[in-house]
């Protein structure tokens, strides 16, 4: 009997209702997607009447043209960008060693220290923000890369990722590198590091993606319009809605906005999917 | 009689340890070690899991601290010394061949380490590819290698580093049984050919049996009998060296004190039958209960009226080439005897027992051998 | 959405934590200052951007929040007068009980309807492929991005819903600038927006369950229903609760929606606590006063997810 059937055969698979059920939240879910779509294929004129007429042809590149000829989008995507690879580099430099050193190398309260960062992790936004944005306008890193990259550097569960990582690692492979004269930071570099590629993978993207993503930080902290982040750029954008006529185009902005990240999502998927497999494990 | 502080010499030392204990916690994994191995000897470390074989190798390797004790190889003391420095090469059980590297990255980590020469590493991997014929694996990465491959690589890898100590760690526990064999004959051509000290650590005794200049039997953290197979199996220093080694496994059956005189000792079983031993009269202790060894091959049946005593049959195990027979004896002793091919005896039928006296050994109530002479 | 699988790691790893402990016999070789030398400096690069971005802010929010600062920037301190004031704040009582609102309105469906997706789609299907890729891309998406999207879908001047809702022949609704509707509104567009993540975890869950209790459950002429109440369901109990203890957590800090969407509005109907730290630390800059009500905040998360983890525990048999 293969799983397939098993499954299929008790109650882990199909009732009869399922597929009606299915069609209707796939609907669901697609729907507003789709509706995105159309509407920035319309004329902004066209939409500013009625905006059932993206229900039907014709259809439009117009607004995307704008787009490209509006520099904003480009200042905010750079931004983005900047700050999330720099983010994502440094989580990953900085938790790997850390990681590392809890749990391989014996040193003085390891394992206080350690229980203290996993309680980092349990710390919301909010308890820290209002005294970051102190700290930083004291120290004048508004409206900087730097401002924008340091908060995402602290997170824990970096380093608690690589940890666990590091310690499943067998350790008879680190015990081979020692009686073949390996230096510890050697062993680090030319052994472990190399090995965790998968781990660094999955890090790499939850962290790109959740930089990328944040809205509340670079909202108090990038107030000056160039360095908005294309996340703020879109709320701006939206804040500004009544104002505007251009509704095809607001909407053209949202898909381009997506596309940077839906193009990540597709490419790093399988990294993604075993992430939160390990974190559900 | 127990060997406990006392170095056995195998000849000019090689690697000698002396008084090596380690403790974890309140709990001792190492007590008292002292041992002395010989340039190009082969000893073979034999234990049950938990007697403390493999620490004691990683003691010596360096992959765990000591808290007593030195350790000297060539005379030098190297307890101090890093792993990478004693000039000790170790197979691990799983191989932990590098995965991401090929072959010949994983065997030439160890060289590069230590800034050997580009033309030397290659000459010697070459050298080294020719002798365990693995030539042709060479760029290949250890996810693409069966475990015999593998460990050959382990091997390799081991070889190329020119080390004065060569240590094995259960190599063989990982292999199916033809392979299991088949390596077992590679590792004993390989210590021909290199001719350097070689230690092996098993719980396997046949592994122990054909492969050693020399066993330690290890059990609780502390040696029981360092010797020759040979003197190993034939003159075991305590209970549990002899019911260890050897399969079936000894008889062990209590008895006490009957007669003696001079260097015959006479002991009684359960069933009243009294058997000759070799053990002298005054070495024995006045109290303490005694307990009887005989091996299956140092038992022999025969006709019901002929023997020193009579058994029941209780179970026959007809393996082809011998023959594994259980008895029952009045009293309530149980023995198993080996026996030939031919045997012919059926459960449930009385047979005549007849002991071997030259092949007696009498363990005290601590468990030493009390035949043995000294 | 990242967001959320690093705080779902906090039951996780407190549970785990266990192990850091338990230390083997298989020491690594060492001379033991060396290797406590190397081992600080491993961990220091991280420790220090830690202690200097979480711990000292964690401790200065505290502070703050004990503080009031007034207009030229200097503050003086006041103990606890921010917290006395916040309970009598109708205001801030409103976001507490409109938060709690949301939370119930988002974390149950979230994790019912994240099941039966992963139930339904729990096999190797090109559809199901697909579908699975359909439901979790919305994740990926920002804030700002999802908030632009449902507004079109909401707004009573030509949104998706208004249209469909005049094509048979009923009038468009105002979602967002009804004091009723504005909250369930937002979540709707939650659960849309979150509702990958609680499949993901429950679709990795029901691969662990093990086949051969399916087949016994067939042997013994289960149903469909029997199988997934006694079978599946007991066998995913602590992924069920993972996934609420996460939701819970991200659904507290409601912020982005409210704040692009409604503002908090009509008349605070959906203004959500983390809103109203924005306001008042941001916008209004009392920040001794957002501070506070900050860490009332973490109060209640802390309180809301122990509660859970604690209850779920004490169901399960061991």
């Amino acid at each position: 009997m293969t799983a397939r059937t098993a499954s299929a055969a008790a109650g882990a698979g199909r009732h009869r209702a399922l597929p009606a059920l299915l069609a209707v939240a796939s609907l669901a879910m697609a729907a507003p997607l789709l509706w995105t779509l159309l509407l920035s294929l319309k004329p902004n004129g066209e939409l500013l009447r009625s905006t059932r007429s993206a229900f039907s042809p014709p259809y439009t590149l117009q607004n995307y043209t704008d787009i490209l000829g509006h520099s904003a989008v480009f200042a905010w995507l750079l931004n983005s960008t900047i700050v999330s690879l720099a983010v994502t580099l440094g989580v990953l430099a900085l938790s790997s060693l850390a990681g590392y050193g809890f749990a391989r190398l014996r040193f003085p309260g390891r394992g206080v220290i350690f229980i203290v960062v996993l309680f980092g992790l349990a710390i919301p936004e909010q308890s820290v923000i209002i005294a970051r944005h102190q700290m930083f306008s004291a120290l004048n890193l508004h409206n900087t890369y730097r401002g924008l990259i340091f908060p995402g550097l602290a997170a824990p569960f970096g380093v608690f990722l690589m940890t666990q990582y590091f310690r499943a690692t067998p350790q008879e492979l680190e015990e081979a590198a020692a009686l073949d004269g390996a230096s510890r930071f050697k062993i680090f570099w030319r052994i472990l590091l190399p090995l965790s590629l998968p781990a660094q993978a999955t890090l790499g993207i939850f962290t790109f993606l959740s930089t990328w993503n944040d809205y509340w930080w670079p909202l108090i902290s990038a107030t000056d319009s160039d360095m908005y982040t294309l996340t703020v750029g879109v709320a701006s954008s939206q804040m500004n809605f009544a104002q505007t006529n251009g509704l095809g185009f607001l909407m053209a902005q949202a898909v381009f906005a997506s596309v940077p990240i839906l193009i990540v999502y597709v490419i790093f998927q399988r990294y993604i999917v075993a992430g939160v497999s390990r974190a559900a494990a | 009689m127990r060997r406990r502080g006392t170095t056995v010499g195998g000849g000019v030392g090689n690697l000698a340890l002396r008084g090596v204990s380690k403790r974890f916690g309140s709990t001792a994994v190492l007590d008292d070690v002292s041992l002395e191995i010989g340039a190009g000897e082969f000893l073979v470390v034999l234990g049950p899991s938990g007697c403390g074989k493999s620490t004691l190798l990683r003691a010596i390797a360096g992959l765990e601290t000591i808290d007593a004790g030195e350790i000297e190889i060539d005379g030098a003391r190297v307890d101090h010394l890093p792993p990478g420095k004693r000039g000790v090469a170790m197979v691990f059980q799983g191989y932990a061949l590098y995965p991401h590297m090929t072959v010949r990255g994983n065997i030439a980590f160890g060289l590069k380490n230590i800034g050997t020469e580009r033309a030397e590493i290659d000459r010697r991997i070459s050298a080294v590819a020719r002798m365990l014929e693995i030539e042709h694996l060479l760029e290949r990465l250890p996810a693409a290698l069966s475990g015999g491959q593998r460990q050959r690589v382990a091997i390799g890898r081991a070889i190329v580093k020119e080390p004065k100590v060569f240590m094995f760690d259960e190599p063989l526990s990982n292999l199916d049984a033809a392979l299991r064999s088949r390596t077992r004959q590679e590792i004993a051509n390989l210590h021909r050919r290199i001719r350097k000290a070689m230690i092996f650590v098993t719980h396997d005794q046949t592994e122990a049996m054909t492969l050693a200049d020399r066993i330690v039997v290890m059990n609780q953290q502390r040696i029981e009998q360092v010797g020759t197979p040979l003197q190993v199996y034939r003159q075991p220093a305590t209970i549990f060296v002899a019911t260890f080694i050897g399969s079936p496994a000894m008889n062990i059956l209590p008895v006490t004190r009957a007669s003696g005189s001079g260097t015959l000792q006479w002991v009684r079983l359960a069933d009243g039958t009294q058997i000759e031993t070799t053990a002298c009269e005054a070495s024995l202790p006045e109290q303490g209960a005694l307990r009887l060894g005989l091996r299956p091959e140092s038992v022999r049946l025969c006709a019901l009226g002929d023997g020193q005593t009579k058994a029941v049959v209780d179970f026959v195990e007809f393996l082809g080439d011998k023959t594994h027979v259980f008895l029952s004896l009045a009293g309530g002793d149980h023995l198993v005897v080996l026996d030939g091919a031919s045997c012919q005896v059926r459960a449930g039928e009385s047979v005549g027992v007849m002991f071997d006296r030259a092949a007696t050994h009498l363990f005290d109530a601590e468990g030493r051998n009390r035949r043995l002479p000294g | 959405m990242p967001r959320a699988v690093i705080a779902g790691c906090r039951a996780k790893a407190v549970a785990s934590h266990g192990q850091t402990a338990a230390t083997s016999t298989r020491r690594a070789w060492s001379a033991s200052r060396s290797e406590a030398r190397s081992g600080l400096l491993f961990v220091a690069p991280y420790l220090i951007v830690f202690t200097v971005l979480l711990i000292y802010p964690l401790f200065s929010g505290i502070w703050l929040s004990l503080h009031k600062a007034d207009l030229f920037g200097g503050s003086q301190f006041i103990g606890a007068q921010n917290y006395a004031r916040l309970f009598r704040d109708p205001v801030f009582l409103t976001a507490v009980r409109n938060t709690l609102y949301f939370v119930l309105l988002t974390v149950p469906p979230l994790t019912l309807i994240g099941l039966g997706l992963a139930l339904a789609l729990n096999n190797r299907s090109r559809w199901s492929t697909l579908l699975r890729g359909l439901f979790f891309s919305s994740s990926v998406l920002s804030v700002t991005i999802v908030t632009l999207i449902w507004r079109m879908v909401l707004i009573p001047d030509g949104g998706l819903i208004a249209n469909l809702l005049t094509a048979i022949g009923r009038s468009p609704v105002a979602f967002l600038s009804d004091a009723h509707l504005a909250l369930p509104a937002i979540a709707m567009t939650t659960i849309w927006w979150c509702i990958g993540l609680p499949m993901m975890l429950f679709l990795a869950a029901l691969q662990q369950v093990p086949q051969d209790l399916y087949e016994a459950a067939t042997l013994d002429n289960a149903g469909w229903w029997r199988t997934l109440a006694s079978v599946t369901l007991p066998s995913i109990r602590r992924t069920a609760l993972v996934v609420v203890i996460i939701e819970l957590i991200l659904q507290f800090q409601l912020f982005g929606q409210a704040q692009i969407m409604t503002l908090g509005g009509p008349n605070n109907a959906s203004l959500p606590m983390v809103l109203f730290i924005y306001q008042v630390g941001f916008q209004r800059w009392d920040i001794g006063y957002a501070a506070a009500a900050s860490e009332i905040l973490f109060g209640i998360i802390l309180v809301a997810a122990m509660t859970q983890y604690f209850a779920a525990r004490g169901r399960e048999p061991r």
